[in-house]
């Protein structure tokens, strides 16, 4: 083999010298978590309110929701497909909520495990109709998200449900200054990460999404793996969607109107790959965190926030040209 | 003619080519050998003017050619027909080859499509492919579809063209075919410049024969004055040889799978086979013979329509690839590995142990077991000879033997006793070849495998099975045993193989 191979470039990247060493983090978390820091001094820098208790409680909530919207979309891409009812299924599982609270006068535990079965079946619905139809993800889903906007306004009338008081308790209250929120979710992003660096689970769905009938041809069903991305996906819309009713104080069918796009910009910018097989719990944290800073300091600086799309627009962009111009740089230092 | 001078070209770590110097003369079939990485590629993409050269320049006709992109390139009629510059699949065979030259009527700008397609009609007459003009493309199998380019090459007034590995996806019959409308442009004072690593091909068509070596020009020679033996001692700088690896004794041992009577409609029928332990059970015949496909419905991927499956002598009811390899102790080393094989993007770990996540799996945390991970990878790599950095190379930076052994080792990681192995050696250099061959071999003869061979590699099948099923038209045509046995030379095999063939 040596004969054969010294034109090889692999084994001369100094980086594959390493080959037995598993990155912890990747060279672009490390470049978010630096953008973070920069941001996170010069909103300190501009500001005087931004270091106060308050600040920080409402910027770790908001980036809280963020995350879970991200994740939302995030198990979609991991499989190489998308979600584009991530919102929708957020605001079905609104209405939901909201029957189930004021309506039919539920108990808050029964109406929660109600709406996130409703988020869970609306992913279990667009999973099955991807993998048993054959049909592409993006129709389904696009399909989908007009059918449950349509419903929920028709169900609602476009007016919010009450929720009890005691409800708000997760979405309004701290521990030791710390929102709820922003703990549980510090908590589910650990989980996701373990489970996709270490369980069988999270590894199928990765191959899944690195090449699915390498999977497929390995053993790995993956169809199954599909239905399930969807399933997460749609349970996490529900979760963001249950807290955030608990964060207003009612169940408002406005809720996931601009989760789309949201969605789409946490994760990208959180380095979650765009044809599947790659995801970083830790990215889309600093993913949210920048997107969440930057939002804020457009506030600070008092920009028009008519414009404000514009902005979402540009940074969605943005994370996509630096990831392909590095993607670009690494392929001429391969000599491909 | 066309000639090069010292030619070089560098990538970052790599030399790709060095001091070049070669000519091309108009009215030969000009062979470019050497071995996956010799730099055949990066040369071809110097003269058509996708790379730049570092150093060195290319002459055409006396002149120096200074091509900036492959449009310059086409602009003085050297073309280039390979796999990766493809035609247009949703548009029809007269516009790919009247692309950029469509008629229209006069000052109006809108095309005369009868024009165009009458036009086209002339070269797809010269290079005889029976079809209307006006035919889309993606119908056409892979054969019309390179036909197609040498047309669109002639439309081009092509004077040089650079052939990549053109037969790669064609049958016996239509490289045949090409080869005869090959020979017919040379006669017309083409060049014509062919890269291949098929020998046989390269003796029949070719007129001379360049070999490249690691980046460096080792020589050109008159086909008459060369034997294959000899080209393959310029390819790779020694000898190799060609006799039969040695005697598999599967007499005694234990019938692990069989065929009876399986259908799947259209693609295979009737096929009926056993494959004993210890045993290299050879798999010959074109592509679409029914090979591949079967292999398919062996292991679950697709529904068997009529007969019947037996594993270890019991009858088996396969669903999926889950099933063949859990339930059944199956697996499948795919024709394709970068496409079915592997997921390229992974570490070398990951490739390796897919196939038994659950046997090393913690009960408690349901986490993979790391170190159970990094010992199987390592087993592998060591067992096999894998040239890999470690575990977690990224599998898309081994060279392409080593990422075939890695897509046989998940299955040894399995303890998978049942192996079929499709095309193991195509797109592989000779001395991987080797290896790879001795490894398949040595899995049957001293751990026992029952191995299907699927080839349509004749040299390879005829040196490492024991028995061969020769496929034509989706059926077993006939089998020859006892190919290991040392009593018949490889010109007897090869002759009742093609007996079966025809």
């Amino acid at each position: 083999m040596a004969k054969n191979d010294p034109k090889r470039p692999g084994p001369r990247s100094p980086r594959a010298e390493e080959g037995d060493r598993r990155e912890r983090i990747s060279g672009r978390t490390l470049g978010l978590i630096i953008s973070a820091a920069i941001l996170f001094a010069v909103l300190a820098l501009i500001s005087q309110s931004f270091i106060s208790g308050y600040t920080m409680f409402v910027v770790s909530r908001q980036m809280a929701f963020y995350v879970l919207v991200a994740l939302s979309q995030a198990f979609c891409l991991v499989v190489g497909q998308m979600n584009l009812a991530v919102g929708a299924i957020g605001s079905i599982t609104t209405i939901v909520l909201g029957l189930g609270l004021e309506t039919w006068g539920l108990p808050a535990w029964l109406a929660v495990i109600l709406a996130l079965g409703v988020g869970f079946l609306a992913g279990a619905l667009n999973g099955m109709l991807i993998t048993r139809l054959k049909i592409d993800s993006f129709i389904v889903t696009l399909s989908m998200m007009f059918i449950f906007m349509g419903l929920r306004s028709g169900i609602s009338g476009g007016s919010p449900y009450k929720v009890p008081e005691s409800f708000s308790f997760i979405g309004q209250k701290t521990l030791f200054g710390v929102p709820y929120v922003f703990l549980l979710v510090v908590l589910l992003l650990g989980l996701v990460g373990y489970m996709f660096r270490n369980t069988i689970f999270g590894r199928r769905l990765l191959a899944t999404g690195g090449n699915a009938a390498a999977a497929r041809l390995s053993g790995i069903a993956t169809d199954r793996m599909v239905v399930w991305a969807h399933v997460l996906s749609g349970a996490f819309a529900a979760l963001a969607a249950v807290l955030w009713a608990s964060k207003l104080g009612s169940a408002a069918p406005e809720t996931g109107d601009d989760w789309l796009i949201i969605s789409f910009a946490v994760a990208i910018i959180g380095g979650t790959g765009l044809s599947g097989g790659v995801i970083s719990a830790l990215g889309i944290f600093m993913g949210s965190a920048i997107f969440m800073l930057i939002k804020h300091g457009l506030v600070e600086v008092k920009a028009n926030p008519y414009y404000a799309n514009s902005f979402l627009g540009l940074l969605i962009l943005l994370a996509i040209v630096v990831d392909r111009v590095r993607e670009l740089y690494s392929d001429k230092q391969k000599g491909k | 003619m066309l000639e090069l001078k010292g030619l070089s070209k560098s990538f970052p770590g790599v030399r790709a080519l060095d001091d070049v110097s070669l000519s091309f003369e108009p009215g030969e079939i000009h062979a470019l050998v050497g071995e996956n990485g010799a730099g055949k590629s990066t040369l071809i993409k110097l003269i058509t003017g996708i790379y730049q050269p570092d150093r060195g320049e290319v002459f055409f006709n006396g002149r120096r050619l200074g091509f900036r992109s492959y449009r310059d390139s086409l602009a003085q009629g050297i073309d280039i027909v390979s796999q990766e510059i493809q035609v247009i699949p949703e548009s029809t065979i007269a516009e790919n080859i009247m692309l950029d030259k469509m008629v229209t009527r006069r000052r109006t700008g809108i095309i005369d499509w009868a024009a165009v397609n009458r036009r086209a009609r002339s070269y797809l007459d010269m290079v005889g492919l029976p079809l209307a003009p006006d035919t889309v493309i993606k119908r056409l199998s892979a054969a019309q579809k390179q036909l197609v380019q040498i047309a669109k090459a002639l439309a081009a007034d092509a004077r040089v063209l650079l052939l990549d590995e053109p037969t790669s996806s064609l049958t016996e019959h239509e490289a045949g075919n090409l080869f005869g409308i090959l020979r017919g442009l040379r006669d017309k004072g083409v060049t014509i410049v062919y890269v291949s690593h098929k020998f046989e091909e390269v003796f029949a068509l070719c007129d001379k024969v360049s070999v490249l070596r690691d980046g460096r020009f080792v020589g050109t020679k008159r086909i008459d004055d060369l034997t294959q033996a000899g080209l393959v001692k310029m390819m790779i700088g020694r000898d190799v040889t060609e006799t039969h690896l040695g005697r598999l004794d599967a007499e005694g041992g234990r019938e692990m799978l069989r065929a009876e009577h399986v259908v799947r409609k259209d693609k295979v029928e009737d096929v009926s086979f056993a494959v004993r332990a210890g045993e290299i059970l050879g798999f010959y015949g074109l592509v679409g013979a029914g090979r591949t496909e079967l292999a398919r419905v062996l292991i679950g991927e697709d529904s068997l329509d009529a007969g019947t499956i037996f594993v270890r002598g019991e009858k088996a009811r396969i669903r999926n690839v889950a099933d063949s390899l859990e339930r059944y102790g199956i697996g499948y080393v795919t024709e394709n590995r970068k496409e079915e094989g592997l997921l390229l993007q992974s570490a070398v770990s990951t490739n390796i142990t897919i196939t038994v996540w659950p046997r090393i799996v913690n009960r408690l945390t349901r986490a993979i077991s790391r170190s159970k991970e990094v010992a199987i990878t390592r087993g592998l790599i060591e067992g096999l000879s894998i040239r890999a950095t470690g575990p977690n190379q990224k599998t898309e930076d081994l060279s392409g033997g080593n990422q075939q052994k890695v897509c046989i080792s998940k299955w040894l990681a399995a303890e998978c006793d049942i192996l079929i192995i499709d095309e193991p050696t195509v797109g592989v250099d000779i001395g991987a070849k080797e290896q790879i061959h001795q490894l398949i071999w040595d899995l049957a003869k001293t751990r026992r495998k029952a191995i299907v061979l699927i080839s349509s590699d004749m040299p390879e099948i005829i040196r490492i099975a024991s028995r061969i099923l020769v496929f034509r038209d989706r059926r077993v045509a006939g089998e020859i045993s006892g190919v290991d046995d040392g009593t018949r030379t490889y010109a007897e095999v090869s002759a009742a193989i093609g007996t079966y063939l025809n």
